[in-house]
């Protein structure tokens, strides 16, 4: 078959017909994906259960308060409005902008070769996609951008009506309340505290599930179509039989592999632990390797129970996500996680180079141009993870490690705030306390509240953060590398991590850091005094953009370079022929030097104590068993990942294992 | 457009679905109620009020339809030809008032836009891979549901018990006896639903972990065939089931027909009794509607349920076609009633 015959087999253009029904493809470009309701989730729900049901039994004037229209116009135009204006991605800004102009695009296949092809596609199939739109019951209705209800509840109430919706005007009588009322079933007020802390308890499993059902599945669909835009690509580049057929085979096996794998539960026994590399207080990192296929991994597992004490959940909340987000080459990879019913565990790439610590300890310091290197890159690693909308927080140098080819990547997110409403401590306090879906709790956290399906949502959502939550409080980290308004508890932005970074340079050039101090009281002293406590020692030379660099970052908040954005600092005169671009591809000052894939010659594995916690934790737990006498008494009903605060947190990526 | 038979037909073949039932492997329950070995599961529709349904209200329709339909064509035409939405409502013989969920109010969902995007199959994928990707992600997502009516409260009971619910029901039309096998026979056994649920709970559960039907082995994983690309003689033999390219069992088809089945009846069961205690008491009916929706949409493309087994839930299912949840050119749409859709959302005064 020729090319353009696949194309249109794949991109479900009006070839559709020639398909049998389950080769069926339906556009999976952004606007056409499944998307929250607004005002959805439990807010929504919420909302909706406190004023429905007085709306409706009280008749008429319920509809005349304008909390009520309010809501259902937010909740209905977004449900049924065509995806329009604020609800296009950033990300997607092109998608926005072909809207307009390819809208009305009824030969998709003529667009094949255009890059945007799944756009011309997304508006081909405005037909089959949109909710409202497609009935043919809604024809004659022009669809409403800001409102656009397809099933706003109708009331005689002239103030429902919406403009654009005069051609209603002939419709014939409405249905009175009383009808409707007789046509179903009347709707009780909602009372959700008839029900025990069970179902309560579940209430928030069942709606936070429900709602990361939906979330991953559209990320997958996504991801996956684009994975399909790219592999037909690749079928169009070649005539080659044998060619085509293998990138066929090998798109599908892929695919297949991955399915598979998302329906397989992953546990701690699938692994050989190697070594374990390092160590902390609420949990350990183990070099491991799988069991059915050798490969090698960085295992991080957490103590659920030291999580809980701590009060962790945000951070390990934080870390999973934005590590799930990201497909940086700036930030440690994670393949998947899992839990059981002691642990947390975070499959991530293993980093053979070991860190900057490591390094710095190694060499003391650094010359100019090397870190010069280091530091652009750190630059780079930063941008990407200020690009996901997070705030690491905690730059330090073990937290900066090295690739087999010698390149940063930044781990280590526990600590990092994206401003997302699932990292706020608070949630999971509200959550375990269950007083938190009331709706006037609720009022001001709509926006958050909603499953974050889409790019365009998550810049609203960003938009909304930066507007209401820009200044997070709460004081973390260790203190060496951590900016003064960290501390001082007046807010901080994303700005806080370029502090950091002047320190780590401080660091590689001088050998210590800037405010090191005996204990960390004292650094607190000095960081917060820094106007005092900077201090360049006289028998270092360093060279003049160096030093002014360090001091541009250095500072108090609002005149600190990259406040602005990370070119600022990119511009700086110390980088002066430094092309970011290619950064990451040119050869690192050092290579780590490896004698095979599960060597730890670049972690201090002799200075770590390698019994791993599992081992102590069944061993205490054997020793507490046999004190009390009773046998497994407590054994968990139900599946480890339904424990509230930890659900969402099981996550499996599409990665080079599939590519 | 509308389909008269997935209404009305399905209460025709009543008896056809007692053959199959009768035919599938039956499961078994022994009867202190623990399951045996399930080898398969059987229950049927107790339909003697589904004929009825049929003979009275459209009598005269069905002795000239032929009994298996639902060609798109036919189907549309009769449904052209034939009664009003009211007419076709009435005939689904519903409980007036109607239930709470058929108000398009209550209909609604926590995510909108095409559900297709994520039940269509990524051509490359196999199609017995994908058959099996989804039969787990539902029944993770119609479990989650279950788990809140298993809730036990502070008086021992779950929300939904014995007295709640005797029988596995799914509104007065319906009910489902599970099969024990007793010695060499089967028997139907009504029992609560709460229990019917955690049986078949454990019967699906058995399948889904068995690596034999749902293999793991990610070196089994295969592709779909194109013949547009690759040559090789691989298909059209006789011998061919869905997902033998990757290492299911020939009988894995049939298998997750029965899952998804029995998932539908927990869902109906989930509508039709407990939609508004405790789902819609707890704000939980927008997610209920979801999952529901995108259960049917995948079951149905995915050739996993067939019209008449739809019939439980026919309503809901024509409201959501109208109601542009299910896209046109799905066959969830095909499969339903746009006339009776229409008319619920005119009812509710949001047509």
């Amino acid at each position: 078959m020729d090319n353009q015959g696949n194309r249109l087999y794949l991109n479900f253009g009006s070839n559709n017909e020639r398909l049998p029904a389950n080769d069926r493809t339906y556009p999976t470009t952004p606007s056409t994906f499944p998307q929250p309701v607004f005002q959805g989730g439990q807010p929504a729900a919420a909302q909706g259960g406190a004023q429905q049901p007085q709306a409706y039994q009280q008749g008429g004037a319920a509809y005349q308060q304008g909390g009520y229209f309010q809501q259902p116009n937010a909740q209905y135009a977004a449900q049924y409005a065509a995806q329009v204006g604020n609800s296009q991605a950033t990300d997607y800004a092109a998608a926005g902008q072909g809207y307009g102009g390819q809208a009305r695009t009824t030969t998709p296949g003529g667009a094949n070769n255009d890059p945007n092809t799944g756009l011309a596609h997304q508006f081909s199939h405005q037909n089959l996609g949109g909710a409202g739109r497609a009935s043919p019951y809604n024809s004659g209705r022009a669809p409403q951008p800001a409102a656009a209800p397809g099933q706003r509840p109708r009331t005689a109430d002239s103030r429902g009506q919406q403009p654009g919706y005069g051609s209603y005007a002939n419709a014939p009588p409405l249905p009175t309340q009383n009808a409707q009322a007789d046509y179903f079933a009347a709707a009780p007020e909602r009372n959700p505290d008839k029900y025990g802390p069970n179902a309560n308890n579940n209430q928030k499993k069942c709606s936070q599930l429900a709602s990361d059902f939906f979330k991953d599945s559209v990320k997958r669909a996504r991801e996956r179509n684009q994975r399909q835009s790219e592999m037909e690509q690749k079928l169009a580049e070649t005539t080659d039989a044998r060619r085509r057929e293998s990138v066929w085979a090998t798109g599908g096996r892929r695919e297949g592999s991955y399915l598979r794998f998302l329906r397989t539960k992953d546990k701690p026994e699938n692994y050989n632990t190697v070594k374990i590399i390092g160590k902390g207080a609420f949990g350990e990192v183990k070099l491991v390797q799988k069991k059915a296929d050798g490969k090698v991994y960085a295992m991080k597992s957490l103590i659920k129970t030291e999580m809980f004490k701590k009060d962790q959940l945000a951070h390990v909340r934080a870390e999973r996500d934005i590590l799930a987000e990201s497909d940086s080459p700036w930030v440690v990879k994670l393949y998947t996680t899992f839990q059981d019913t002691n642990f947390l565990y975070m499959l991530m790439e293993f980093l053979p180079g070991g860190d900057l610590m490591t390094m710095l300890i190694k060499y003391e310091i650094f010359s100019e141009d090397i870190t010069r290197f280091y530091i652009a890159e750190i630059v780079l690693a930063i941008e990407a993870v200020h690009k996901l909308g997070f705030i690491h927080r905690d730059i330090k140098p073990d937290n900066i490690l090295l690739d087999r080819g010698g390149h940063v990547k930044l781990t280590d997110f526990g600590l990092s705030t994206g401003f997302h409403k699932l990292h706020d401590n608070n949630y999971y306090q509200q959550l375990l306390q269950g007083k938190s879906n009331k709706p006037r709790d609720n009022r001001n956290s709509i926006a958050i509240d909603q499953i974050n399906l889409t790019v365009s949502n998550r810049s609203q959502i960003n938009d909304w953060r930066r507007s209401r939550r820009l200044m997070a409080y709460s004081t973390v980290g260790t203190p060496d590398y951590i900016a003064p308004e960290i501390f001082t508890g007046h807010g901080y932005s994303f700005d806080c991590d370029w502090w950091s970074l002047g320190t780590i340079m401080f660091e590689c050039l001088v050998g210590w850091p800037p405010f090191c101090a005996e204990d960390s009281h004292d650094t607190y002293r000095k960081i917060v005094n820094w106007r005092q406590s900077l201090y360049f020692p006289d028998d270092i030379q360093l060279g003049v953009e160096a030093e002014n660099l360090i001091r541009s970052l250095i500072c108090n908040s609002e005149n600190r370079l990259g406040r602005g954005g990370a070119h600022e600092i990119k511009n700086h005169s110390f980088f002066r022929g430094v092309e970011f671009d290619s950064l990451r591809r040119i050869r690192a000052p050092f290579e780590p030097r490896l004698t095979s894939n599960i060597d730890t010659t670049y972690f201090p594995t002799d200075e770590i104590d390698q019994t791993d916690n599992a081992t102590m934790l069944r061993a205490a737990q054997a020793r507490a068993g046999a004190a009390a006498g009773t046998g497994s008494a407590a054994q968990q009903e139900e599946s480890p990942e339904m424990s509230l605060p930890f659900i969402g947190y099981t996550f499996k990526r599409f990665d080079n294992n599939f590519r | 457009m509308s389909n008269l038979f997935s209404g009305i037909n399905a209460r025709l073949r009543g008896t056809s679905n007692k053959q199959n039932s009768g035919k599938t492997p039956a499961s078994p329950i022994s009867e202190d109620g623990r399951v045996n070995s399930p080898r398969g599961l059987g229950q049927r529709s107790k339909s003697s009020s589904n004929l009825s349904a049929a003979s009275v209200s459209s009598a005269s329709l069905s002795s000239k339809l032929p009994p298996l339909p639902t060609s798109p064509a036919l189907s549309q035409a009769i449904g052209n030809m034939a009664s009003t939405g009211d007419e076709v409502l009435s005939s689904y013989r519903l409980p007036q008032p109607l239930p709470l969920w058929l108000n398009p109010v209550y209909a609604k969902h926590i995510v909108k836009g095409n559900f297709m995007t994520l039940s269509s199959r990524p051509k490359s994928v196999e199609q017995g891979e994908w058959v099996a990707h989804h039969v787990v992600e539902h029944y993770r997502n119609l479990w989650n549901f279950v788990h809140v009516i298993y809730a036990k409260e502070s008086n021992g009971n779950n929300l939904c018990n014995a007295t709640t619910c005797p029988r596995m029901s799914a509104g007065p039309n319906h009910s489902y006896t599970w099969l024990n096998k007793n010695g060499d026979r089967y028997e139907r056994v009504e029992l609560p639903a709460i229990e019917y649920i955690a049986l078949m709970q454990r019967w699906i559960s058995s399948k889904t972990d068995d690596d034999k039907i749902f293999p793991t082995d990610a070196a089994g994983v295969s592709f779909s065939h194109n013949p547009s690309i690759a040559n090789t003689a691989l298909l059209t033999n006789a011998d061919e089931w869905i997902g033998k390219r990757s290492g299911f069992p020939k009988d894995f088809a049939s298998i997750c027909k029965t899952i998804f089945l029995q998932m539908f009846r927990v869902y109906a069961h989930l509508y039709w009794a407990h939609f508004v205690e405790p789902f819609y008491h707890l704000n939980l009916e927008k997610q209920l509607n979801s999952c529901f929706s995108h259960f049917v949409l995948t079951a149905t493309a995915l050739d996993m349920l067939k019209p008449q087994e739809l019939e439980p839930m026919q309503p809901l299912i024509d409201l959501w076609a109208a109601n542009g949840t299910f896209p046109p050119g799905s066959k969830a749409y095909e499969y339903a009633n746009l006339k009776v859709g229409t008319r619920l959302l005119q009812m509710a005064g949001m047509a």
